[in-house]
């Protein structure tokens, strides 16, 4: 089977592609690209004139909370909501009940992940470090590298004991895997349930003072350098922690890091009167970290956007907002939110947007994604993405199991519209069938 | 048509005024014997998730001076210990009829979801460390009697602001009508930003009392702090009792309150506290007129912003 994506901007990070012309899908496999890039008698054309044609999108944190929090999300909605949202590959974080500390259920997640029900994307498991998420004893890392993660992480469980990440480090230094750091000083941010400030002073909340975040990513970067062991520290959300990563990638640190939409999308005032929707860990921050973050994603310090895609039932989320859960079912909104705030702004050029969404995070994780180029990925990967689609997110169109998102009603200025894995997986309503799919049964 | 009052913050001075003066009013009523308006056939859940007595004792009273009927609810016995949501126990009430709703609960934010999902008045009688409108009415109905007015006093609030409903629902009624409030008290107790809670932070109780005209001491709550806020109850009174030394510094006329139950000896002294400076006794009688106020306020919204308080009972 032939699929032929016409005439669009193509955005390959990977090797800086960026022109009009044409991508060749050919039996699942890339292959062809560019401005001559052609094929005889395509099955499926679509014409993606004045769209961007993108390597696959990959998303390194998800919680797809299969198994044991399955009224939350499983692997088949998560993945769906993965598809729907533009991407084609996306890490699962290990913190399911029980937690992804052994080799059998990193099968299990695979195995589902594949299964004909899900979205067709690619889900690269991440391991638990410590047996049972208890940030004690280390898991058997070599068996669960067999069993195919691509990195083990402390996430949900931010381990508070130096030594015990340091050894964590040594062994995924000696077996080549990144560790995704969980940032946080639990004895300053436990009880607190949004950012230490004027807002949590109004509202007689609890706060998480930013130093939670900074000194834990400071840990962790001096741990990073100290064993060389690649460290990826998950969601920053202080101005502070960008200049610590500044400072210790200069020093030479193997680390990078991650942003999710929530933090350059909103501050802390959008919590407005307990509105559990805007209630995430790390905490909303403030403009003056908005500003300071947008600049670190410019110039690089900020590597890649993660969705931190965190979904949580209805009834859960409907209580006293101390109580409520942390996070949000982001998904589906990352694209319209980094296009929205990231590249209509000029904070990010359109290549450079897509390299935080795809290239880069392909990289750090080692995952063979990222990529529009001739036999460089197992299965063909692209997202087709309309630039200048102006819509309004509707938490009642998602995908996702859940609704908990604080997206819904936001103005978006770019959607996703096709996503392919192999063949295509995902076609949004909003794309114009009529005028630009054609199949070969219908000539 | 009804409203309801969850927090000071969100109220405008007329509505405040309004307040007052009904506030006002029924104590004049009462204290005459004259014939106060009655809710009649309405029915009051006083639903209290944290032990009290005071609060709910004084709602009790203003809804029995009102003709309201109340029914109880203690946290101890709730439906909530066998796993039940706030959301699902405020329906529940809902259809089984309740009219309006006074909830006291640990949890900032509370009362707002319950007025949510309860469809008809809901009072907050305290949540968490957010708001306690009917203290503050019932504090500022005292300082106008013996001030006079609110505009263009000094109030300090001296003590735990960080944990304290009362010092967050003063602030904003006493900011609202013209006062000038300051924060009194240890670093690790005061709100780590006053940007949206403007008022000026002392750590210093002498320099903080200097020159104010109203004193509000507020209670050590020793199971709201958690680890580490303070040494020891001594340390903190040294420094920060409100006694007859440190009210020199203050106007010499100037007032001494406490929202109660006071730990003798460690806010304040028995100067303080017993003194002609003392304005706690009639704190509480006053508490009673506020809720009365805000029970009346709160049914009767088709009234608009003038109520008619000469209603005869029917």
């Amino acid at each position: 089977m032939t699929i032929l994506l016409k005439n669009g901007r193509i955005l390959d990070p990977s090797t800086g592609r960026d022109e009009t012309g044409s991508v060749v899908i050919k039996d699942d496999q890339i292959a062809a690209v560019g401005e001559n890039a052609a094929c005889e008698n395509p099955d499926e054309v679509y014409d993606c004139t004045g769209y961007w044609i993108c390597p696959g999108l990959v998303d390194p944190h998800v919680h797809l909370r299969e198994p044991g929090e399955e009224h939350k999300e499983t692997i088949v909605s998560g993945t769906q909501a993965a598809a729907a949202g533009g991407f084609t590959n996306v890490c699962c974080m290990p913190n399911t009940k029980p937690a992804l500390d052994n080799p059998a259920l990193i099968d299990f997640l695979l195995d589902r992940a594949a299964s004909p029900e899900a979205g067709g994307v690619f889900v690269a498991p991440v391991g638990a470090l410590t047996k049972g998420m208890g940030g004690q004893h280390l898991t058997d890392l070599a068996a669960l590298k067999r069993a195919g993660i691509v990195a083990a992480s402390d996430e949900g469980f931010p381990i508070q004991n130096a030594r015990v990440m340091k050894q964590a480090m040594e062994f995924c230094f000696q077996l080549d895997l990144p560790i995704m750091a969980h940032c946080e000083d639990q004895s300053l941010a436990e009880g607190g349930c949004m950012n230490e400030g004027g807002v949590s002073a109004l509202l007689g909340l609890r706060g998480i003072p930013r130093t939670a975040e900074e000194i834990a990513v400071m840990r962790s970067c001096l741990l990073s350098l100290n064993t060389g062991c690649r460290v990826h520290i998950m969601r920053v959300s202080t101005w502070g922690s960008v200049e610590i990563i500044r400072l210790m990638k200069s020093l030479g640190a193997p680390i990078t890091c991650e942003i999710s939409p929530m933090h350059f999308s909103f501050t802390e005032e959008a919590v407005g009167e307990f509105d559990t929707r805007f209630k995430v860990s790390p905490p909303l921050r403030t403009q003056a970290d908005i500003d300071l973050l947008l600049q670190a994603l410019s110039d690089g310090t900020i590597d890649c956007i993660a969705s931190d895609h965190s979904p949580h039932a209805a009834h859960e989320v409907d209580v006293p907002f101390a109580s409520a859960p942390f996070g949000a079912s982001t998904l589906e909104a990352v694209v319209g939110a980094a296009l929205t705030h990231l590249t209509h702004t000029g904070v990010l050029t359109p290549l450079q947007t897509i390299d935080k969404l795809s290239s880069t995070p392909a990289e750090i994780l080692h995952l063979d994604a990222g990529t529009l180029a001739v036999g460089e990925t197992p299965v063909a990967q692209a997202t087709v993405i309309d630039p200048n689609f102006e819509w309004t997110f509707d938490r009642r169109k998602m995908s996702s199991k859940s609704r908990n998102t604080p997206f819904d009603g936001c103005a978006f200025r770019g959607k996703a519209l096709l996503t392919f894995c192999g063949g295509e997986i995902y076609r949004d309503a909003d794309f114009p069938e009529e005028e630009r799919y054609k199949s070969a049964e219908m000539v | 048509m009804t409203r309801s009052l969850l927090a000071i913050r969100h109220m405008s001075i007329d509505d405040i005024g309004t307040l007052l003066d009904l506030a006002a009013d029924f104590k004049r009523k009462v204290a005459t014997g004259e014939p106060l308006p009655q809710l009649t056939g309405k029915s009051l859940g006083l639903m209290f998730f944290e032990d009290s007595t005071r609060t709910r004792v004084s709602f009790e009273q203003a809804a029995s001076h009102l003709g309201l009927r109340t029914a109880n609810f203690a946290a101890s016995s709730s439906s909530m210990n066998k796993g039940e949501t706030l959301k699902d126990t405020i329906l529940t009430l809902r259809y089984e009829g309740l009219n309006g709703l006074v909830i006291r609960h640990r949890e900032s934010g509370s009362p707002i979801l319950a007025a949510k999902f309860f469809g008809g008045p809901v009072i907050n009688a305290g949540d968490g460390a957010h708001e306690h409108p009917t203290q503050a009415l019932g504090d500022a109905m005292t300082i106008l009697e013996r001030k006079g007015r609110l505009s263009g006093l000094k109030v300090a609030i001296v003590g735990d602001v960080e944990h304290s409903r009362v010092a967050r629902s003063n602030y904003w009624l006493l900011s609202k009508a013209g006062a000038e409030v300051r924060f009194v008290g240890p670093r690790t107790l005061l709100p780590e930003s006053t940007s949206h809670l403007r008022a000026m932070a002392y750590n210093d109780l002498l320099s903080g009392l200097d020159g104010v005209d109203v004193v509000m001491a507020l209670r050590l709550q020793k199971e709201r702090m958690t680890g580490g806020l303070l040494s020891s109850t001594q340390e903190y009174a040294k420094l920060y009792q409100v006694g007859k030394e440190a009210m020199r510094y203050a106007k010499s006329d100037v007032l001494v309150m406490h929202p109660g139950p006071l730990n003798r000896g460690i806010e304040l002294d028995d100067f303080a506290a017993d003194g002609d400076a003392s304005a706690i006794t009639t704190q509480v009688q006053n508490g009673v007129f506020a809720r009365m106020a805000a029970l009346y306020w709160a049914f009767r919204a088709d009234e608009g912003a003038k109520v008619k308080v000469a209603e005869a009972a029917s």
